[in-house]
């Protein structure tokens, strides 16, 4: 029991190292740091690459004393290089869902361009792709046409991100309404879907695998 | 061509102008109808133009039972066969003698130059050429007469109804306007003069003369 | 077009009007100053909204400002930091702005601080600063404060007084041109460090604190989170500030209902007359009409040529003038109406635009109206039997 103690807190304590910038929360992360971080990148060194860096602390000091991005201040170094690192190995953005000015929700019939922010979508292939008014609309389409589907699409409701819907979180019984009345909310993580559960008086928090047609239906 | 069949025409405060008559004109026929004012010609040539119904009774004009049609039809009827003549003639005063004379044609629209087509003949019939573009009010009185008559002849009518037309006249110009009278009958149309003027009642052209008086046809 | 069009019918109608002249024309004219003015009124009204509008959602979604004995007082600019990790808030930012007085020029100098690198929630500071770069003591300025500067004799650099009497230096390093986004005229752009110096906040002390959630959904849930969290502070919300000078330019308003009625009244004066039938002459026309074969619908279809040209030609006439007065002349008199009381917008030109629905608005309430006013009388006559008319 104590070895597994002592195992925990060593790994967290050197992935700590490793992962050197972890002071900060992710919120104030993705809110500020890396908008910081890129807005220098895009602007003084495009062309800089972190995957030739193996070791955070080292692409820190290279901004730092090299000025390998122009000369920079502590902070917006620090900024630069935790972009740059954690950025390195994931990849790009989820493009945000667009809808034309003709898309039909086509489970209900609305044009979806009044409720951008609601979309959801699911894509069978390049020219196969359906959207939806809402995750319930999407939901109840999912689950009579699961053959063949190349991805699922929701949004955040917080940050309006594009989400994988398979990866994202879903709070039911809110006092938010979406264009079809009872929808559920998705969320990239657990912790936004709970706080949003608590503010909103949500009723349940699933994951995506957890969702049932059953469950879909009983929103109404 | 023109039947009356018991007519009778009765206007608001009981007045009767016409009672029971029952007349018949042929055509190309020229006749004049003579009686004092008030005696009921006028309200005659009125419901053979078709201008108002009679209380009683028929008016059959052509085969057509006027007395029986709706405004708009008898309207139509009336400018394709009908030419009236007013006793104060009752010309646009602010218009022109041309404007004036083709008034009967402008509602029907005719295409390729017909109107201007006619509306010379009849300039050059009347001796109005001249004055085509002068303001009517600015005519003397046998102008006037002349365009009068030329508007009630543009629409090339069948028959040709006359209200009193020398009442206003000196004896030259009445003269004047009989003689314009024969020129209509040798073009073949039926006339219907209503007058109290002398000087129709004995004229070689003249086929009929009938009496009317109060009403009725003696 | 003969087929539509009877071109007879229609010179006579044109004789019609031509023999009432002078009467025509008054009405002509007074139909197309009535039109050209409530035309103008709409589309300058119609033009300011959209720009408002277009200025307005430029605005951070919530502000919040910290208030002292009901006055507008600094605020710890640490709550930006704060704010910014509530869910759904995507940006925050504490802000440091405000004018400087230029006593020479008698003339205020706006004055916007920011931080090198840090999203502002202001687009066009946004775009501005990915052109340039700011550094201590460095300042860019707008097209406008150039020149007045240098009027003058500040071309490189400008000397701010500060409270406590001492100069701040600070070095002209670069010029932009204004749009409709940066309402203010004279604007400076500097670092937050040195707008704090000139107007003597404190360091972690700003002027608000600005916010921009992402769901417009939850604007209203996170205002009122924030109001619990901050309850002696003032939160403004730019949708409140949108329905605030929506109703500004809501047609309700004093000015527009004067004009209104006043061309109401008008109107209604021209219908009036045209209504109240026809004096014996016309009536004897009429009559005369019917007689040599005119039949109703040809007296009524002149009638309606008639009342068509001049509502018609009234109605083009003042829409065309209210094109001229409002986008070429760039409404002198009637915008400085507008503007004086609810200087939202300061540099405003007006951008040209058809705004069909005021179109269709005024042709629907003029000319049909108008036309109906001329026919009518005639109606009743004609339909009457022509022998009664003439005698």
């Amino acid at each position: 029991m104590h070895t597994f103690k002592i195992i925990f807190i060593l790994s967290t304590f050197v992935s700590s190292l490793l992962f050197g910038n972890s002071s900060y929360s992710q919120a104030i992360k993705e809110k500020k740091i890396y908008p910081m971080g890129k807005l220098i990148h895009t602007k003084h060194c495009a062309a800089l690459d972190a995957k030739k860096y193996g070791n955070y602390d080292v692409l820190l000091r290279d901004i730092q004393e090299k000025h390998i991005c122009s000369k920079l201040s502590a902070k917006h170094s620090e900024a630069l290089a935790i972009y740059l690192w954690d950025k390195k190995n994931s990849v790009e953005d989820i493009p945000k869902i667009t809808v034309t000015k003709e898309d039909k929700c086509p489970v209900c019939g609305m044009y979806l361009h009044y409720y951008p922010n609601w979309v959801a979508r699911i894509t069978y292939s390049k020219e196969e792709v359906y959207s939806f008014d809402g995750i319930k609309d999407m939901l109840k389409f999912y689950f009579n046409n699961e053959k063949g589907i190349k991805s699922v699409w929701v949004q955040d409701y917080y940050t309006l991100r594009t989400l994988d819907a398979k990866k994202a979180f879903y709070v039911i019984g809110s006092d938010v309404l979406g264009p079809m009345g009872n929808e559920l909310i998705a969320f990239a993580t657990l912790k936004s879907a709970k706080n949003f559960s608590l503010e909103h008086k949500g009723k349940k928090v699933f994951p995506f695998n957890k969702l049932t047609e059953k469950m879909v239906r009983s929103i109404e | 061509m023109i039947e009356l069949l018991n007519v009778s025409k009765e206007y608001e405060g009981g007045v009767k102008a016409l009672d029971g008559i029952t007349l018949s004109f042929g055509e190309g026929e020229v006749v004049v109808l003579k009686g004092m004012s008030g005696s009921g010609k006028s309200s005659m040539l009125s419901l053979i133009a078709g201008l108002s119904k009679p209380t009683e009774g028929e008016v059959i004009v052509d085969t057509k039972h006027i007395s029986k049609l709706a405004d708009h039809f008898a309207t139509g009827f009336r400018r394709e066969n009908i030419g009236m003549i007013f006793q104060k003639y009752n010309l646009i005063a602010d218009l022109s003698v041309k404007e004036n004379i083709l008034l009967p044609l402008v509602p029907l629209n005719l295409k390729g130059g017909e109107l201007e087509k006619r509306l010379s003949k009849e300039l050059k019939q009347f001796n109005l050429l001249d004055k085509k573009d002068t303001q009517v009010k600015k005519l003397s009185g046998g102008e006037q007469q002349r365009c009068a008559i030329a508007r009630a002849n543009i629409n090339n009518p069948k028959i040709i109804l006359a209200d009193e037309p020398t009442a206003n006249l000196d004896e030259k110009l009445s003269l004047e306007f009989i003689e314009s009278l024969r020129e209509m009958k040798s073009e073949k149309r039926t006339i219907i003069i209503s007058t109290h003027d002398p000087l129709f009642f004995d004229l070689d052209f003249v086929d009929r003369v009938i009496e009317v008086r109060h009403g009725k046809v003696l | 077009m003969n087929r539509f069009i009877n071109f007879y019918l229609l010179s006579y109608s044109v004789g019609s009007l031509k023999r009432e002249k002078y009467k025509n024309i008054f009405v002509f004219l007074v139909m197309s100053l009535l039109v050209a003015l409530l035309a103008s009124t709409f589309f300058l009204s119609n033009a300011m909204k959209s720009e408002y509008n277009t200025l307005i959602d430029t605005y951070p979604d919530i502000v919040l400002q910290n208030q002292k004995a009901g006055v507008n007082s600094t605020i710890a600019s640490s709550i930006a930091d704060k704010v910014l990790l509530l869910d759904g808030v995507q940006n925050s930012e504490a802000r440091v702005y405000g004018s400087y007085y230029f006593n020479r020029a008698d003339r205020k100098l706006n004055i916007v601080g920011i931080n090198m690198f840090a999203p502002s929630l202001s687009p066009f500071i946004n775009i501005l600063m990915k052109k340039y770069s700011l550094d201590d003591g460095q300042m860019l300025v707008s097209r406008g404060a150039k020149a007045l500067l240098s009027k003058y004799y500040y071309k490189e650099y400008f000397n701010f007084v500060k409270s406590d009497g001492s100069l701040k230096k600070m070095q002209i390093v670069g010029t932009f041109q204004e749009n409709n986004k940066l309402p203010q005229p004279n604007t400076l752009v500097m670092l937050k460090s040195d707008a704090r110096k000139i107007f003597d906040y404190k360091e972690g002390e700003a002027r608000d604190i600005a916010i921009d959630v992402a769901n417009a959904d939850e604007v209203a849930f996170i205002a009122r989170k924030i109001e619990q969290l901050y309850p002696s502070m003032k939160v403004i919300l730019k949708e409140d500030l949108r329905v605030k000078y929506e109703n500004i330019y809501n047609l309700r308003s004093g000015f527009f209902l004067t004009i209104f009625i006043i061309a109401f009244f008008t109107f209604f004066i021209i219908i009036y007359d045209k209504l109240s039938g026809l004096n014996s002459e016309k009536r004897r026309e009429i009559g005369v009409l019917k007689a040599i074969g005119w039949r109703v619908g040809d007296v009524l279809n002149a009638k309606l040529y008639e009342g068509a040209i001049l509502s018609l030609s009234a109605y083009l006439t003042g829409i065309f003038l209210a094109f001229v007065y409002v986008y070429l002349l760039d409404a002198p008199l009637l915008k400085n109406i507008f503007l004086n009381n609810y200087n939202l917008l300061k540099n405003y030109t007006i951008n040209f635009s058809v705004d069909y629905e005021t179109l269709a608005l005024l042709f629907f309430l003029s000319v049909p109206i108008y036309i109906a006013a001329t026919v009518i009388p005639s109606w009743k006559i004609a339909t009457l039997d022509a022998d009664e008319v003439m005698r």
